[in-house]
């Protein structure tokens, strides 16, 4: 019984010490996801000292020692494997087996073994997937009990004399086999809630920053002004939960919410030296509030004592800061500050995403101004040729074809991200048709049918027009004889369709690489119809080129 | 006077020209032409002194016409053209003159100037013109484009110069002169070219002289005069 007693005091001791490895920095290795060659080497002397520990707490009993060894090698074993754990079971083992007595050479051999069945217990879960009861307490449990019912059967197969080896099993197996296996199982419970914790404050911070992401980035995409930023610093401070939240872009203030708020407005300068230092030195700043301070420069009142100061990057250019603060009475939690720098870093790289955005589709209408800048000057030149060639033969058509002439200018000088319906389309396109047709008066068809419900569908300015051009420029003044456009309009399958056509079968590949006519208007009917819509090209070479366009038709309500 | 040959693929540009040209009282229109074929047919027929020639057109632009015209018939050359982006080009085919369209009338009365002092000093204009790497042709009513590659000979005789390929024959405007020069096509006799790279064998006759057999079987008369030639030009 006192022997009982006196294992449980190593028992509690155990306890303690559990503890105080949980709260060490050396419990890191464990809250990791992968386990580190240097992880092991820091389980290794843990709980090598603890098995050493467990041997010096014991309680000698007829020249043998009733010990707490076992929980080391076994717990070892359990959490590192079976190499961590022998090796564990060797050190503590050996270190048994140096103290001597009759019982020397079964207790540290027993003490090794301890440690290949808390490996073997490893070994077992990890191959069955079910790693997630390395922790369990229980297995713990039953993994130091069977290590001390070997130790204790070691024991009576190799100590000699027989009859002092059973007197002594008869003596300790009751309080071995107890005190290890509930050691064993407190010292894993304590690991276990530990680590559960860790795992729950990371789960948590994540989940913030994961909220805060989701709801800042729809804000973000319309970029950073006053409307945005005040969005922004509202759900910073409702989802951390920090005493104040300020947005500056590098001048001044422009959003400002929480404690404070009736010095800090919007529009004032920046004040702070800190935020001026941030700004200039592209870093993060923090005054943790104790040895450094947040002095307000407003007010001297002000609640605010502690804060951290993220620059705002678009590349590596700072346009601003996020800010967070936290008043006299409370600490600035590391989580938080965690969070602040996540957050800027994630705002950042939107800010970035929403540049290239703006970016690309400026490129996009600059191509197609660029486009429509080039009016072909032999179309030009030619068609003024045209026209005053039939001057001399019919002034009224003359007149027609000048006012064809500026119809179709005038079209071209629209703003390119106006939208048309499909009959002003065909105007402008109508308008070049006849110009056309006027200069290859002899040998050019043109065919036109269109769908009259589709008259009023709206397109993109601009889609019908190149895509006509193109049929001339590349298409019929490269042919000897006849030439035939056909466009043509109808709807199939919930689809509308727009079909131009020549009879020259020439196609070059260029037409639809970057910059080309026919791509900028896939890219333009895809930016405002989604990726549904766009352009084809079909091409039986010296028969008819064959340009569709195709457009979801519940896309627009016509 | 001088005969003029205008060609154009538009056909109002072919008649504003003709106009202007007549309001000077210095030309006779002798043909308009919408594409490089009915030029060269019109050349070849019309002899005509200056051809105002529109750079841009179908299959056949105003430079490659240049290069399909035989020497002997080269009439001095006026480009006419919308845009002046072959202005350089132009100049660098020996162009006697360059008009941009609309053609100013006071313009063209320079031209006229410069055409008659070339007439009065009489040199006659040289182009080289690229080489031909396609043979226009006609069949049934369409241009056909055949690579000088792909031709086997050539032959002219009543009918005209016939361009023969392995899958048939075809009739073309131009002469057999102007393709022995522009080609690597080689004469073998009076009627023929031949190129050489199909060749199966050579038959010698008596009499010095030959027959050439084709990859695809047909037979080509090889003449005493070029036989010789065929020879030094293939070593044997």
């Amino acid at each position: 019984m006192e022997i009982l007693f006196r294992m449980t005091q190593a028992m509690s001791v155990f306890v303690v010490i559990a503890y105080i490895y949980c709260k060490s920095p050396l419990f890191k290795s464990l809250t990791a996801d992968a386990i580190t060659a240097r992880d092991r080497i820091y389980l290794y002397l843990v709980f090598s000292s603890l098995s050493i520990l467990g041997t010096y707490l014991g309680v000698p009993v007829h020249d043998a020692i009733a010990n707490t060894r076992a929980i080391g090698p076994v717990l070892a074993g359990i959490i590192g494997g079976p190499i961590l754990g022998t090796a564990v079971g060797l050190t503590g083992g050996l270190h048994r087996y140096s103290l001597g007595g009759f019982t020397a050479f079964s207790c540290g051999l027993a003490t090794i073994l301890a440690g290949m069945i808390g490996g073997g217990v490893h070994w077992h879960l990890s191959r069955r997937n079910r790693s997630e009861h390395l922790f369990d307490p229980k297995i713990a449990f039953l993994a130091a009990f069977g290590a001390e019912i070997l130790e204790m059967a070691v024991i009576l197969i190799i100590s000699r004399p027989y009859d002092n080896a059973v007197t002594l099993v008869k003596v300790i197996a009751v309080p071995m086999i107890a005190s290890n296996a509930a050691g064993a199982a407190l010292f894993m419970s304590i690991i276990r809630d530990q680590k559960n914790m860790a795992d729950r404050i990371a789960a948590v911070s994540s989940a913030k920053a994961f909220k805060i992401a989701e709801r800042t980035l729809n804000i973000l995409a319309r970029g950073i002004n006053g409307e945005t930023a005040v969005a922004l610093a509202k759900i910073i401070h409702q989802e951390t939960g920090v005493g104040a939240v300020a947005i500056t872009d590098r001048e001044k203030v422009i959003a400002f919410i929480g404690e404070g708020s009736d010095h800090h407005e919007p529009g004032n300068p920046i004040a702070s030296p800190l935020t001026i230092t941030a700004i200039q030195e592209n870093r993060v700043l923090f005054a943790a509030g104790t040895r450094e301070r947040y002095h307000c420069p407003l007010s001297d009142d002000c609640p605010l004592n502690s804060v951290l100061v993220v620059p705002l990057h678009i590349d590596n250019d700072v346009i601003g800061t996020i800010q967070l603060f936290e008043p006299k009475n409370r600490r600035f939690l590391n989580m938080n500050k965690t969070l602040g720098e996540g957050i800027t870093r994630l705002l950042s790289n939107q800010l970035l995403l929403s540049r290239y955005e703006m970016q690309k589709n400026l490129l996009v209408q600059s191509e197609l101004k660029l486009l429509q800048a080039q009016v072909n000057p032999h179309f030009l030149f030619n068609s003024l040729n045209t026209i005053i060639a039939v001057l001399r033969i019919d002034a009224v058509r003359c007149k027609d074809l000048l006012i064809h002439l500026s119809n179709f200018f005038r079209k071209n000088l629209k703003r390119a991200n106006d939208l048309s319906t499909l009959a002003e389309e065909l105007d402008h396109v109508n308008s070049y048709l006849q110009i056309e047709k006027a200069r290859y008066d002899d040998r050019l068809a043109v065919e036109i049918d269109i769908d009259p419900s589709l008259l009023k569908m709206i397109l993109p300015t601009f889609t019908l027009q190149p895509l006509v051009e193109n049929a001339f420029k590349h298409g019929i003044s490269h042919t000897m004889g006849q030439g035939i456009a056909r466009i043509k309009a109808f709807r199939t399958d919930g689809r509308a369709f727009i079909e131009i056509e020549d009879n020259a079968g020439v196609f070059h590949e260029k037409e639809m690489e970057d910059g080309h006519g026919i791509k900028i208007v896939d890219k333009r009917l895809k930016g405002h119809f989604g990726s549904h819509s766009g352009v084809t090209i079909s091409c039986v070479p010296h028969e008819v080129t064959r340009v569709t366009v195709q457009i979801p038709m519940e896309s627009h309500a016509s | 006077m001088m005969r003029a040959l205008i060609v154009d693929d538009e056909i109002y540009a072919r008649q504003e020209m003709e106009a202007m040209l007549n309001e000077t009282g210095e030309f006779l229109v002798a043909g308009k032409c919408a594409n490089a074929l009915e030029a060269i047919r019109a050349i070849n027929k019309e002899r005509p002194d200056v051809l105002f020639l529109d750079v841009q057109m179908p299959v056949i632009n105003g430079f490659e016409l240049l290069g399909m015209i035989d020497e002997s018939l080269m009439p001095a050359v006026v480009f006419v053209t919308a845009y002046d982006e072959y202005a350089l080009k132009a100049f660098e085919e020996n162009a006697l003159d360059y008009l941009l369209k609309p053609v100013e009338k006071e313009r063209l009365l320079k031209t006229v100037e410069k055409l008659k002092r070339r007439f009065t000093e009489d040199d006659k204009p040289v182009f080289t013109g690229p080489d031909i790497k396609k043979i226009p042709c006609i069949h049934s009513a369409k241009i056909k484009l055949i690579n000088t590659a792909d031709v086997e000979y050539v032959r002219s005789g009543d009918g005209g110069v016939y361009v023969i390929c392995p899958n048939g024959e075809f009739y073309t405007e131009l002469t057999l002169q102007i393709l022995e020069n522009k080609t690597n096509l080689l004469r073998c006799h009076k009627q023929y070219l031949i190129n050489i790279d199909l060749v199966d064998e050579i038959l010698l006759r008596e009499n010095m002289v030959a027959e050439i057999k084709t990859k695809s079987g047909r037979v080509v008369p090889v003449s005493r005069r070029y036989l010789r030639m065929l020879r030094e030009r293939l070593l044997f």
